[in-house]
């Protein structure tokens, strides 16, 4: 028995154990994280995505046949978790799904305090509920202002994108991909999807942009983006730059353990040699005397 | 972060420098300005 | 069991002392209780509304704007204000200069008070805060995140103020042997607190350094955290000075006069030290500007925005203090010591609240219900401060202290 295959069962033995946590957090499987693709240049704009992942999460579902909601940009919020935009381009009109990103390194859940905002092994970036106090750090934090929090409820939830966590552990595809009659998202490991956005960039030069989005941004994301053109034209931020937020704080955190230990002992020395410096006084007083 | 020609990030370190000891010298007036007291003179 | 009982009788002894004490002394219709009260009880409604209908009924928090006026002025700036307790314990207990120890006691009251306050403040601003005990008993550490270090911070700091403050208490209650126990824990307690304090004054800026898209250039700087905690050296220092003297006017009858007369010596020492980290302040945003090449940031609105801050209320203020120390001037004092406190202000809800996303076309402004509740926060704070100056031996030395 190799080592993959003996850390599997014995994950699998854990799992069916009566105490055993079944948590994914516990698990120290070494596994990939998962992702999502979106080719911007095969979505329809039809918004089946946005009424499946209402369905699946018991949130508002839209009237997608009724309420023109191409005509203005919108943006996810505590009532829906993912929004399709359309964007009026040189190449003509693209739609673009908005959604969590899930970052590889998120900024939301190195800002979490009591570890609510928490990025699983598998890659979803989910929220616990019984864990928030509510602070919305990880609103400040996040740089695509993806957390959504519900102002008018006296116990309120952040809502985002979970990216389907609970299907994926039940090894299904996220709802809205499933949904997606063009093929637009693609399901998978990172490794697996930049190979296929690259394939598809090299071979069809003339219909995309040379770049894939969420590759390098913020430290690289889990949902990946392709588009006709340039990133900028079609609502996406291309300023955040490539380091991972958590890094941001870093240094400062770093800081923390050497200041507890290094500002008291320095306190105590001044402390003390200011005493010294006294008693020389007292003594040079005395001998005047 | 997509440059492709080179970029100096401390094109400004010698202006700081100078910046530096411009303070520097204000910063022994302004010790000497609070330090010397107006009546004792 | 002769010792147990003592003891129960002192427990009694201080229990019909406190409900006396309780009970308020002088006039009822002073013209601060006319005010106050009224703001305390619309206050309390508001709060009412908050936890039943969510924060989204009194405040105008969006999505975009996570954090307001409760977090950017009562918390960011409070504890800025309240650095005062850890740069006067620093000078009287580290660095032993006499000359401060007499506004020891009652700078280190406001410290406690500011942040029982503002820090408690923060939980006004908490969606769900019967949760704030999981950062703290340990179900959900994260350690990975500057609020947590913050939030411990405030906690632990809080402990360490009320046991540098509790020798008075005792000293009031007349428990003789906790006073000299407690003394004795002093110098262990101020420098624990002076090192907290350095951290979470500059953690509260560290809170911002993940909003890096979001700050203005002008004043998103990795080194914000540093920029906190040089400016909390003197919005402490001006926050003394701004509330000594009235303090000094107000409580009058409590201070001794050879006091009030080294009191004016102690605020020209005060004025001093703000000018001089101010002037290093100046010198530290002078050098994040020229690195990080924002000349041409300087052309619009926030550009000047950003000059009225840095040149209107930290240098001009700055060389206000150092002149009116050289011509003894206390009336400039006063005037530098309001001008450095507004540019605090303006700093803190700066990085915190009005260039955050300030791009964006729907502007935060604080609802009348926020400020209403700030005003409420000080004015239980005020009464608080009023309630135990005028009881404890706050102002006057103990003859055998």
């Amino acid at each position: 028995m190799d080592r993959r295959n003996f850390l599997k069962t014995a994950a699998a033995i854990s799992v069916a154990l009566p105490n055993g946590k079944t948590k994914a957090e516990n698990q120290n499987v070494e596994k990939e994280f998962y992702g999502v693709l979106v080719d911007t240049t095969r979505c329809i704009g039809c918004r089946s995505c946005e009424v499946a992942c209402s369905l699946e999460h018991n949130l508002f579902v839209p009237d997608i046949t009724k309420d023109n909601a191409f005509n203005s940009i919108r943006d996810t919020s505590e009532k829906q978790w993912t929004v399709v935009n359309c964007y009026d381009t040189a190449k003509g009109k693209v739609y673009v799904k908005k959604q969590c990103m899930h970052c590889w390194q998120p900024a939301c859940s190195a800002a979490c305090l009591t570890n609510a905002m928490f990025k699983t092994t598998d890659g979803p970036v989910i929220w616990r509920e019984n864990k928030c106090m509510g602070c919305r750090y990880c609103m400040v934090s996040c740089p695509f202002d993806i957390p959504k929090f519900e102002y008018h409820e006296w116990n309120p939830k952040i809502q985002k994108c979970k990216m389907c966590y609970e299907r994926i552990i039940d090894g299904k595809k996220p709802a809205c991909v499933d949904a997606c009659p063009m093929d637009a998202l693609m399901f998978g490991s990172k490794r697996e999807l930049l190979e296929i956005a690259r394939y598809r960039v090299y071979s069809h030069p003339e219909k995309y942009e040379p770049k894939i989005y969420g590759e390098y941004e913020v430290g690289g994301t889990g949902w990946l983006y392709l588009s006709p053109v340039p990133f900028d034209q079609i609502g996406f931020r291309t300023d955040l730059g490539n380091t991972p937020y958590p890094e941001y704080t870093r240094e400062f955190l770093y800081a923390v353990p050497l200041v507890l230990f290094g500002v008291p002992a320095l306190l105590l020395g001044l402390n003390m040699l200011t005493e010294r410096k006294n008693e020389i006084g007292k003594t040079e007083e005395l001998n005047h005397e | 972060m997509e440059s492709y020609t080179y970029l100096n990030i401390f094109e400004t370190k010698g202006l700081e420098y100078l910046l530096l000891m411009c303070f520097l010298v204000l910063f022994v007036f302004l010790i000497r300005y609070l330090s010397t007291d107006k009546e004792k003179k | 069991m002769n010792n147990s009982q003592s003891i129960q009788s002192e427990i009694k002894r201080f229990l019909k002392f406190f409900f006396q004490e309780l009970k308020p002394q002088g006039k009822w219709l002073t013209p601060f209780n006319i005010i106050t009260i009224p703001i305390i009880i619309v206050g309390l409604i508001i709060l009412y509304f908050r936890f039943t209908e969510g924060l989204g009924s009194v405040t105008n928090l969006s999505q975009k704007y996570p954090w307001g006026f409760w977090i950017g002025f009562d918390v960011v700036t409070g504890v800025a204000f309240a650095g005062g307790a850890y740069i006067i314990t620093f000078v009287v207990y580290v660095m032993r200069v006499e000359k401060y120890h007499s506004i020891v006691r009652v700078t280190v009251l406001n410290g406690l008070l500011a942040y029982i306050f503002y820090a408690g403040a923060l939980v006004l601003d908490l969606g769900k805060p019967w949760n704030i005990i999981n950062p703290i008993i340990g179900n959900s550490f994260g350690y990975n995140s500057v609020l947590f270090l913050v939030s411990w911070h405030f906690l632990l700091y809080m402990i360490a103020e009320f046991i540098e403050f509790s020798p008075v208490i005792a000293e009031w209650a007349k428990f003789e042997k906790l006073r000299k126990i407690l003394n004795s824990l002093t110098l262990a307690t101020v420098i624990f607190g002076i090192t907290l304090s350095t951290l979470h004054q500059s953690g509260l800026g560290a809170l911002f350094l993940m909003a890096k898209p979001k700050i203005h250039p002008l004043w998103y700087t990795e080194f914000i955290p540093i920029l906190f905690l040089v400016s909390s050296i003197f919005a402490g220092l001006s926050m003394i000075i701004f509330e000594g003297t009235i303090s000094h006017k107000v409580f009058k009858k409590l201070i001794d006069p050879k006091h009030h007369h080294s009191f004016n010596e102690i605020i020209f020492g005060l004025a001093k030290g703000a000018a001089i980290s101010m002037f290093v302040y100046y010198f530290f945003k002078a050098l994040i500007f020229v690195h990080g090449k924002h000349w041409d940031l300087l052309n619009d609105f926030w550009g000047g925005w950003f000059l009225l801050e840095v040149i209107g209320l930290v240098l001009i203020p700055c060389f206000m203090f150092a002149y009116s120390v050289r011509n003894k001037s206390l009336g400039i004092i006063r005037v530098a010591s309001i001008l450095s406190l507004i540019g605090i202000i303006l700093n803190r809800l700066n990085i915190s609240v009005i260039t955050f996303n300030w791009n964006v076309v729907d502007k935060y402004i604080p609802s009348w219900q926020e400020i209403v509740v700030t005003l409420m926060v000080i004015s239980c704070e005020l009464w608080v401060f009023r309630w135990i100056v005028t009881r404890m031996p706050v102002f006057e030395k103990n003859k055998n202290y």
